[in-house]
């Protein structure tokens, strides 16, 4: 029963329709699913739903749910947009549309087994030979790659309207490395947590038995692997703007997210190089482009893809989802000749029509083009072309006759399509429901064992303007949660069913690109804490000297701030710019916000974020709540103007880093991933206290300017409530390094950080099993012994010149033997991920 | 003719190269005038797999791949080839079907066209514009024969440019050819092809090699041949026949054919990826001995 609100709020936005609209029938009466949506919208009231909008908002961002990346260092991500009106479709019209997904599925796959085989549809002249010559998608390299007794596209993607006759239609093709089926099943998340009562009195399908499908796909295409199959998820990077989607997939799917380098082919096998060496690669879902796939055989530039790829598929060694050369079918062109494929191919008409198009390569209709110019849509055929969609009508008479002129150059490069109004959808638009062209993406996959499997759902997309049909991620478009709503009981909440043949993933490895940018991760992470953990101190000492009056000897702030450009690495500095002892706030100030400073503060957690970023996929909610911290503080930080709020901005960044390193610390398995994190960590923080106590005690002071500089220092490693409670006010220099060197209760004493930095890496795996202790350890060992060997007392002592050299000389030993261990490990674990050089032969030199 | 092919490339890197991935075309082609009798391919240090396949255009091309650490690599590809006498021998008497006749021929006649259109389309390297149509244009006059046609663009374009040596690479762009008028063997066959494509008939690059002969008096010099490329017209009634414009002649018992394809980036006769992030230096010696 309709309420009397609820029906207003349906007339009101039916009022506003100037288009055919999703929610009308085609005698124009409101679909009775929408109604029922409509009815639960009222009932939760349009001021909850923004309400619930912003929390959805919320919720997407902490997921770390993006669109972009950093282009700049600080560039941040964008959140992903989701509408929280989803698109609705019948059960039973849609089970009529994945019939006719699952035809077209069938019908792609058939046609790339004959383009790259006996071509028989040119030889019976159902297409023109220049739909395979002239198609950019056809890859010559790939004509004997293919294993053509089993299903080539496995993975498949179409964009569907609604027509101007009522019907879906699909208006694209993905083949290659079709995006978006994260998203949907995020967008799933995000709507059944945040506004379940919307699906009140209704049944929606789920999403999950498309990814089993998947799955199931996968160890049927691996049978002849006795282990269970080694499946990687091959991204193109941190920099392409679905990485979100490829982590997210990677790791709700059980598979190793890598890229390009990680991989390498041998003796015409692919491996994965991780942290415990090469590990043969049984499947590679592929998120790159066909020709990005191999640089020896394809695009030569390319640094996305895995050089000999192609000469492990033809020897049958690995499995590629969907294997290079595909996206021959994804020219535009094939739309105008899809009905006789069908007919030839299958003897059956489309089960779901295509936008009518035409080639222009026919010479009728390249006068039926010139003639119908104003009305039709110029398309480039190859979509690698980097040609926009041309509107005739938008043309004036001489730019049209221009564009004749320019397909009849070439006219088999073009082709026409009718122009039609698609239908409308509602859309929630600030604040308001309104109606907004949209596109239903929606994936299949082969299921070995029933053919194509249809995405019961997928990820709608509309139009961010009113009255255009401009749908494009990059755009600012919104995405919506797609449901097929039927009468049968389903619940909305998604679970992952386990599969028929129970999938154990035995190759749990650590790809040794992660392993460096976890490395990283920890590094800036301590480096961030350490510098700010100083700078605080600094600045403390500086405002209580103010309080004074300034009548308090200078002596330890000049060492403190000199120890701070030291520390962070940022000459001229204190050091060589006595100037700057005048407005020491001025320095501090650029230490902290100068994001192109490198050291500053500000650099330093942009680099943790891009760190971060790279390794997406290793992080929890709860990591990625702490990230946000940060991301937001670094935003305020570097966009700040006053001094004022320095400190607050300062502290916020410090208490995100603080936070991250807690949360990681408190939640994260003590696997590869953590003790690569946390090795990274305790160098950073070795090398940032060793620095300090060098620059502060290499020469014997005056008592009061120590005793400053003892305080500071016991501050600097946690300990002066400590220190306090045993030698009550006494602050001198023998105590104190008693204290922060081998004080082995003490977690910041540079005895407990070299044990547990001995401990991290003894942990990690070893070159043989013979190997009883490597070099890291060797090294580790003797940073520890050297310093249990040596006595405070000894270590406090200056000689005739005040300068202490025992424990200048132990601390140089140190840091060195530390910064052995940081090379040791880059070379040990991360020195697969090296350049690669492509070239072709320079033939110039020797031709006639 | 019987000819000693020894093509030795080698690559000197500064830095230590951790892997290398690469693809040969150097197999000489078997053909009814050219019969590859033995090809043996020596490379140093060892690779750890290499494997034979056919290609798109049925070019012979090699696989390999290298996983030992090393900073010198040398491949040596040696064949001997026996050559008969040119494509277009004067026995069979050259087809004089006129340009307007073949054209209509080639578009009538859907299998052959089939077969042809790679040959007549854009491809990488080959693209042409209304410039290069008007270069080509007083070449081609509509009634005139085919081959002769492309006798004379072959002439047009031996007189015109000049054989300059290190002026252009490998991605010179033909337009930058036509404009400066120097180039090598490459530059004036990718010139040619896109030509008569433009025209509307089917063109293709081929690779090889040509046996230099040093004037006389002259001992000629160990490595001083070179590997060479021209260019193979499609003449209905008659077949592919080749062209030289770098040299304005037919090829004949010196040219000896080991691959073709759309242009130049269908069949270098080297390439590779290495693993390295160093620079690379290359020399590349070319002998072809007679033995008969």
């Amino acid at each position: 029963m309709l309420t009397e609100v609820a029906a207003n709020l349906i007339r009101e936005y039916k009022n506003s329709l100037n288009s055919y609209d999703e929610i009308l029938d085609p005698k124009g009466d409101i679909k009775p699913h929408w109604k029922t949506l409509f009815r639960n919208l009222e009932q939760l009231g349009i001021n909850d739903l923004k309400l619930r909008n912003n929390e959805i908002i919320g919720k997407l961002r902490e997921n770390g749910v993006t669109y972009n990346v950093y282009e700049t260092p600080d560039g941040l991500n964008r959140p992903w947009q989701l509408d929280p009106i989803p698109f609705l479709i019948d059960q039973a019209e849609w089970l009529n549309i994945s019939k006719g997904l699952e035809q077209r599925a069938i019908l792609l796959d058939l046609i790339i087994k004959d383009l790259y085989g006996k071509r028989n549809l040119v030889k019976d002249a159902i297409i023109p030979a220049e739909l395979v010559f002239g198609n950019s998608g056809f890859l010559r390299p790939c004509a004997d790659i293919h294993k053509m007794e089993s299903n080539l596209l496995s993975l498949y993607a179409a964009d569907l309207a609604r027509g101007p006759d009522g019907r879906m239609w699909i208006v694209d093709n993905r083949t290659q490395a079709p995006s978006g089926s994260g998203y949907a099943l995020e967008n799933r998340f995000a709507m059944s947590k945040h506004l379940p009562e919307l699906a009140d009195g209704m049944h929606i399908n789920k999403l999950s038995p498309f990814f089993h499908s998947l799955q199931q796909n996968i160890i049927a295409a691996t049978e002849s692997v006795t282990d269970s199959p080694h499946v990687i998820y091959l991204t193109p990077g941190p920099n392409n703007e679905s990485y979100f989607e490829h982590a997210y997939l990677a790791s709700y799917l059980g598979y190793t997210l890598a890229q390009g380098d990680d991989l390498m082919v041998r003796n015409g096998y692919v491996f994965l190089k991780s942290i415990d060496g090469l590990q043969k690669v049984d499947v590679i879902i592929r998120r790159i482009d066909d020709e990005w796939c191999d640089p020896l055989e394809l695009r030569e530039n390319s640094r996305l893809g895995i050089p000999g790829l192609l000469e492990a598929l033809r020897m049958g060694n690995v499995k590629v989802l969907n294997p290079p050369g595909v996206s021959v079918v994804e020219n535009h062109a094939f739309s105008a000749f899809m009905p006789s494929i069908c007919k030839y191919f299958l003897q059956q008409d489309l089960l779901i029509p295509s936008v009518a198009t035409w080639w222009c390569g026919h010479d009728d209709v390249l006068d039926k083009v010139q003639r119908d110019l104003h009305r039709l849509i110029i398309k480039k055929a190859n979509r690698k072309s980097k040609y926009s969609t041309i509107y005739g009508k938008l043309l004036t008479v001489a730019q049209r006759k221009s564009l004749c002129a320019e397909i009849a150059e070439r006219p088999y490069e073009y082709i026409a399509q009718e122009e039609v109004r698609l239908s409308t959808t509602p859309s929630y638009v600030d604040g308001k429901l309104v109606p907004r062209y949209a596109v239903l993406r929606s994936f299949l996959v082969h299921d070995s064992k029933t053919g194509y499997v249809t995405m019961n759902g997928g990820l709608t997309r509309s139009s961010p303007f009113e009255d255009r049909f401009v749908i494009s991620n990059q755009n600012g478009g919104l995405s919506k949660d797609t449901w097929i709503v039927s009468n049968q009981s389903e619940t909305l909440t998604e679970k992952i069913t386990v599969p028929f043949k129970s999938i154990v993933n035995k190759h749990v490895s650590l790809p040794s690109r992660s392993a460096e940018n976890l490395f990283w991760v920890g590094r800036y992470c301590e480096r961030g804490i350490s510098t700010i953990k100083f700078i605080n101190i600094v600045i403390s000492v500086l405002n209580l000297d103010r309080n004074f009056a300034g009548s308090s000897k200078q002596e330890h702030i000049k060492i403190l701030l000199e120890s701070l450009t030291n520390l962070t690495d940022s000459l001229p500095g204190f050091i060589h710019d006595p100037d700057l002892f005048g407005r020491p706030m001025d320095e501090i100030m650029d230490l902290v916000n100068s994001n192109s400073r490198s050291g500053s503060i500000a650099s330093v957690a942009s680099n943790f974020l891009n760190a971060v970023s790279s390794v997406r996929n290793q992080w929890d909610i709860e990591i990625w709540r702490t990230i946000d911290m940060v991301e937001n503080a670094l935003k305020n930080l570097t966009a700040q103007k006053g001094k004022i709020e320095l400190q607050n901005n300062v502290d916020n960044l410090y208490k995100g880093l603080f936070a991250f390193l807690g949360v990681v610390t408190e939640t994260m398995p003590r696997n590869k991933s953590f003790l690569m994190l946390d090795t990274g960590k305790l160098i950073e923080r070795i090398l940032a206290k060793i620095h300090v106590i060098q620059w502060c005690f290499s020469k014997v002071h005056e008592e009061n300017t120590e005793s400053e500089l003892v305080e500071a220092i016991l501050l600097n490693h946690h300990m002066l409530v400590n220190y306090r409670q045993i030698y009550k006010s006494r602050l001198d220099v023998n105590s104190m390094l008693d204290m922060i060197m081998f004080e082995n209760t003490l977690p910041y004493s540079l005895v407990s950080m070299l044990d547990k930095l001995f401990e991290n890496v003894s942990k990690l795996p070893k070159v043989s099993n013979s190997e009883r202790i490597n070099e890291t350890e060797k090294l580790c060992l003797e940073a520890t012994t050297l310093i249990k060997l040596s006595s405070p007392e000894g270590l406090a002592e200056g000689n005739l010149f005040g300068e202490r050299t025992a424990l200048i000389n132990l601390l140089y030993k140190v840091t060195a033997l530390i910064l052995s261990v940081s090379t040791q490990l880059t070379n040990q674990y991360f020195s697969h991920s090296v350049m690669q050089n492509s070239f072709l032969q320079n033939s110039e030199d020797d031709e006639i | 003719m019987k000819y000693k092919l020894v093509h030795k490339t080698e690559y000197d890197y500064p830095e230590l190269v951790t892997g290398y991935q690469s693809l040969l075309c150097l197999v000489p082609r078997s053909l009814p005038n050219q019969h590859c009798e033995d090809f043996k391919l020596e490379i140093e240090p060892a690779p750890s797999d290499i494997s034979e396949r056919n290609d798109f255009y049925g070019n012979t091309t090699h696989y390999f791949s290298l996983n030992r650490p090393h900073r010198k690599l040398t491949v040596t590809a040696t064949s001997i080839v026996s050559r008969g006498s040119s494509t277009i021998g004067s026995a069979v008497p050259i087809s004089q079907i006129t340009c307007a006749d073949a054209r209509q021929l080639i578009k009538q006649d859907r299998a052959l066209r089939i077969g042809l259109l790679e040959f007549m389309l854009i491809s990488p390297m080959v693209k042409w514009d209304q410039e290069i149509f008007d270069f080509a244009k007083d070449c081609f006059p509509e009634n005139g024969s085919l081959y002769e046609c492309v006798t004379q663009l072959s002439q047009k374009i031996f007189s015109v440019f000049d054989f300059v040596p290190h002026f252009t690479t490998v991605n010179t762009p033909i337009k930058e050819v036509l404009y400066t008028k120097k180039g090598v063997c490459q530059d004036f066959s990718h010139l040619a092809i896109a030509c008569i494509r433009s025209m509307g008939f089917p063109a293709r690059y081929v690779s090889g090699y040509l046996e230099t002969v040093p004037p006389i008096g002259v001992l000629k010099l160990q490595g001083s041949d070179a590997s060479h490329a021209w260019i193979s017209v499609f003449i209905p009634d008659q077949g592919w026949c080749d062209f030289d414009p770098t040299n304005n002649l037919v090829p004949g018992e010196r040219h000896i054919v080991t691959a073709w394809g759309r242009d130049y980036s269908d069949v270098p006769p080297m390439k590779g990826i290495i693993f390295s992030s160093g620079k690379q230096a290359l020399t590349v010696k070319v002998d072809v001995i007679p033995l008969e």
